[in-house]
């Protein structure tokens, strides 16, 4: 793509493990815009900071490209590719003050005493860590060291700021807290970010654009939305938020837009098909085979009126949500259903029945 | 946050310093690693006289094993006297770990900290505290002639050599067991206790096999520093002679490096098959840690044999230290139980005449312990963090020469340097040298330590910051195993200051050092002097040991685990 601001392109890196060779990251290629805040996500070992570490320059591809601003990246030292970086140990050094960490960078680079007790003291201000420049990094808790990671990245303004899992240390709370500020700091800043992450819920709150990484392989690229909404396949959908499988038979085989129809009888046609990608065909058996996924939020429950008759086993109140456990004969396994209002008449034990609307169902062939 | 972006200085083609470091290093280890065992290795199979070569190779060197009974003798009083000495300090040291690990009594740390004592000071110098006190003319040996009629058997000989050896090694048994008790997870043991387990039972079946392995490499330590030694059994042994003492007399009487590098090379297959016999019985137990404490015994019984026991043994174990120091004040001591006059003469006239061998001994352990600091830091940094395929080559090399008997590198070296392209005995050079190859390890297993704990992504953090190798290496990794370089790098220095048994075969008239002129002093009869110059050195010693403790933020006893 033209004009992007860093293009990854066939990237695969093998590491040699004992002999064996362990394939990393596999030919993964992606384009990110100027001002973007795209995230690289998965679970863990899947390649995504591998990725990452590649295109800081501290692990070196075994083939593949990776351009900055068209221009190759790959044979510029890490330390001359003027990168920002965030460590998920955060990584500061423990023998320098908060002002020293902070004007590392700037050090190296040559800069004379006032300019770096500016440049300093500024973005000490922007992240509120003015009162405690003199302090060592022992002596500051989490979330305070990692700000000081993140002001000791952005002091010397890089072209890019990297993220390598950097809220995984802090507690649930200040995660949320700490992930608005970056994003908040990235928008103001207009910086360039990349950021890795195996939260999917941290990943669809604050990216532009996600990376799906599965086994060293991208998976998915594209807006949170999007990637909720029609995950192309089934370890995404299982991956980001919560999912129902319901295996099926395509009513009209080899039309999938046709629709399905369950072994109970019940049939639905759903408004996104996707056919399975090579490594997944496997989860389906017939040739005819396929299998509807529905969002337990998009679920109906309802006392009386629906397709599927199903029984509820629990109910459970989770925060501002309410999930109701049933059994079906549409599913071997249990169904979640989410609904944020409870619904009357509907308790454990109580016979129901499911509604699946089309516009939110994926139906996965093969 | 409008300003330009600074630019970064203009991109060098490379960075040489890595492999300029990875050139020296090579070559180094080469030179006085390598090449000086290899060659002590090959003179041993050649004929004396001959010419080394690959051609003229022979076994005469070692049909002396088979027909002189001198040699046999050494051979067989080494294995004996090392043996006995590593048994009987285990037994000292295992009950002191255990009671230090797990009986509630106060001071355990004075206790840990006592027992470095015997460490820190040379073997010989507590070799000749025993003439004191059990020669002929000692204080006990008078003493008890005086009450009793009797007359003690002779300190001289395998039992006064056993004795000092015992009592000079015994620590190491003791700090290695101590800290795997402590470190021991605690729940095993509760847990063999609630299955119904008396206490004994515990001990027998849970506990001693848990720190089987630890005692089994203290036990293989002082078994290779008591077959090692020449100190003592050169001053002690009187006719029981040992392969130190063999190899010393070999060169010193005849100058027979052929036949010195044969028994050195029997020496090192000594060495190797305790190092052997360590590889097959170590146990697939391991020590887990856990932050909480084993419970320890509260009764009186118990705290009352602990407390009696530890601080019999460290008295007995300082003996030693405090006899000579009290040897060196003394004007007259005639076999009395203490002195009968008190002087300063002695330290007096060492001042007066010793200030060469101090200077020198000053100058070649400041020297060794330099370029032990540069080659250990940047060998141990390569160790931990580098992507080398033959670090474990690495690690044998550097740790193989610490292992060696002194003597034995002492006999590498001359072999290596006594002629042909290079030659540097009667330098200071060759002092130098050897010292480093003998204790280049205490730095490097310091720093090597210090380097795995540090969090990798600093580095990675400085150079995304846009620093090159050698400005990570300058102003972040230095900086960080600074404490450990300064401590490993006293702990080479105060060690040096008393180093014999390379010394003895390489040492020439301008360069002699303190522990010859302790050591000529001993073999003149002139204990007072030599008390008083040994006391000295203790003295400097355990305070710069105490020193780099501080430093390295460890306790003395660490340092030595």
């Amino acid at each position: 793509m033209a004009g992007a601001a860093l293009s990854v392109r066939n990237l695969t890196k093998v590491f040699a493990a004992g002999g064996a060779a362990v394939t990393a990251v596999a030919d993964v290629s992606f384009d990110v815009t100027g001002g973007e805040f795209f995230t690289m996500l998965g679970p863990s070992g899947c390649g995504k900071t591998t990725t990452l570490r590649v295109i800081a320059g501290l692990e070196q591809a075994t083939s593949g490209g990776i351009l900055q601003d068209g221009r190759d990246f790959m044979a510029t030292p890490p330390q001359r590719r003027n990168i920002g970086m965030v460590f998920q140990s955060y990584a500061l050094f423990p023998h320098l003050t908060i002002f020293e960490n902070v004007a590392y960078g700037l050090r190296l680079r040559g800069l004379d005493a006032r300019a770096i007790e500016r440049r300093v003291a500024a973005i000490l201000g922007l992240l509120q860590l003015e009162p405690y420049a003199q302090r060592h990094p022992a002596d500051m808790s989490g979330g305070q060291q990692q700000r000081v990671s993140i002001a000791r990245a952005l002091v010397y303004e890089p072209s890019m700021l990297l993220l390598d899992e950097p809220l995984a240390n802090l507690d649930a709370k200040l995660r949320v807290l700490m992930r608005e500020e970056i994003r908040a700091l990235q928008r103001r800043l207009g910086i360039t970010t990349l950021y890795v992450t195996h939260d999917q819920e941290e990943a669809t709150a604050i990216s532009d654009r996600l990376a799906v990484f599965d086994h060293g392989r991208l998976a998915q690229l594209g807006a949170p939305e999007e990637i909720y909404a029609q995950p192309q396949s089934l370890f995404v959908a299982d991956f980001i938020g919560r999912a129902n499988f319901l295996p099926a038979r395509l009513t009209l085989p080899g039309a999938p837009d046709a629709g399905a129809i369950f072994a109970a009888g019940a049939t639905v046609r759903p408004a996104h098909t996707v056919r399975l990608p090579a490594n997944e065909t496997a989860r389906i058996n017939a040739a005819d085979g396929a299998i509807v996924m529905i969002r337990p939020e998009h679920l109906v429950l309802a006392a009386a009126a629906g397709d599927i008759a199903c029984r509820v086993v629990r109910t459970q109140l989770l925060g501002g949500l309410l999930r109701y456990t049933v059994q079906s004969d549409v599913a071997p396994g249990p169904i979640l259903v989410e609904t944020t209002r409870p619904l009357p008449g509907i308790g454990e034990g109580a016979t129901a029945r499911l509604t699946i609307p089309p516009a939110d169902a994926v139906l996965y062939h093969r | 946050m409008t300003a330009t972006p600074p630019r970064l200085a203009p991109p060098l083609a490379r960075d040489w310093a890595p492999l300029a470091l990875g050139l020296i290093i090579a070559v180094v280890a080469v030179l006085f690693l390598l090449y000086p065992l290899g060659s002590a290795m090959l003179l041993a199979f050649v004929r004396s006289g001959d010419e080394p070569s690959l051609t003229g190779l022979t076994l005469a060197n070692f049909a002396r094993f088979f027909t002189a009974a001198s040699y046999q003798r050494a051979l067989w009083n080494s294995i004996y006297s090392g043996l006995a000495a590593t048994l009987i300090a285990t037994a000292i040291a295992l009950p002191m770990a255990y009671a230090v690990a797990r009986i509630a009594m106060p001071l355990r740390g004075l206790i840990s900290a006592m027992t470095v004592v015997p460490l820190i000071s040379p073997p010989f110098i507590g070799a000749y505290a025993w003439i004191i006190l059990l020669g002929r003319n000692g204080s006990i040996t008078q003493w008890v002639h005086q009450w009793t009629g009797w007359t003690l058997p002779t300190i001289y000989g395998p039992v006064g050599v056993i004795l000092a050896l015992a009592l000079s090694y015994f620590p190491y048994v003791y700090l290695i067991v101590q800290g795997a008790l402590a470190a021991a997870d605690p729940h095993i043991e509760e847990a063999a206790r609630m299955a119904g387990a008396s206490r004994a039972r515990i001990v027998r079946t849970i506990t001693l096999p848990l720190v089987y392995p630890a005692v089994a490499a203290s036990m293989l330590i002082v078994f290779i520093k008591a077959i090692g030694d020449f100190g003592v059994p050169s001053i002690l042994g009187g006719e029981f002679q040992v392969l130190p003492t063999l190899i010393y007399y070999q060169i010193h009487g005849f100058f027979n490096l052929n036949a010195a590098a044969a028994i050195a090379a029997v020496n090192v297959l000594l060495t190797v098959l305790a190092l052997e016999w360590l590889n097959r019985t170590r146990s697939f137990v391991t020590v887990g840690g856990t932050a909480r404490a084993a419970a320890r015994f509260t009764n009186a019984r118990a705290r009352a044999f602990g407390n009696v026991y530890c601080w019999l043994v460290i008295v007995i174990a300082i003996l030693p230290q405090l006899v000579i120091a009290l040897a060196s004040f003394a004007d007259r001591w005639p076999g009395t139980m203490l002195p009968e006059s008190y002087t300063l003469d002695h330290y007096r006239r060492v001042w007066s005449q010793l200030t060469s061998p101090i200077a020198n001994s000053l100058i070649l352990a400041g020297a060794a312990t330099a370029i032990c600091v540069v080659f250990g830091t940047v060998t141990a940094y390569a160790s931990a963090r580098g992507r080398l395929r033959a670090r474990w080559a690495l690690d044998v090399m550097i740790m193989l020469p610490f292992v060696l008997p002194g003597l034995v590198v002492g006999v590498a070296y001359l072999t290596a340097f006594n002629s042909g392209w290079l030659v540097l005995t009667g330098t200071g050079i060759i002092l130098v040298l050897a010292y480093f190859t003998r204790r280049v390890a205490f730095i490097f297993r310091s720093v090597a330590t210090t380097i795995t704990q540090i969090d990798p992504r600093l580095e990675d953090a400085s150079t995304i910051c846009g620093a090159g190798w050698s400005a990570t290496m300058r102003r972040v990794m230095v900086p960080l195993a600074a404490p450990a370089i300064l401590a490993g790098a006293i702990l080479v220095f105060s060690t040096l200051i008393g180093e014999i048994s390379a010394t003895v075969l390489l040492y020439s008239a301008r360069w002699k050092t303190i522990s010859i002129a302790i050591y000529e002093l001993v073999l003149g009869d002139l204990l007072a002097e030599a008390s008083a110059i040994g006391t000295i050195t203790t003295i400097m010693t355990l305070l710069l040991v105490m020193a780099a403790s501080r430093l390295a933020g460890r306790n003395m006893a660490d340092l030595f685990r």
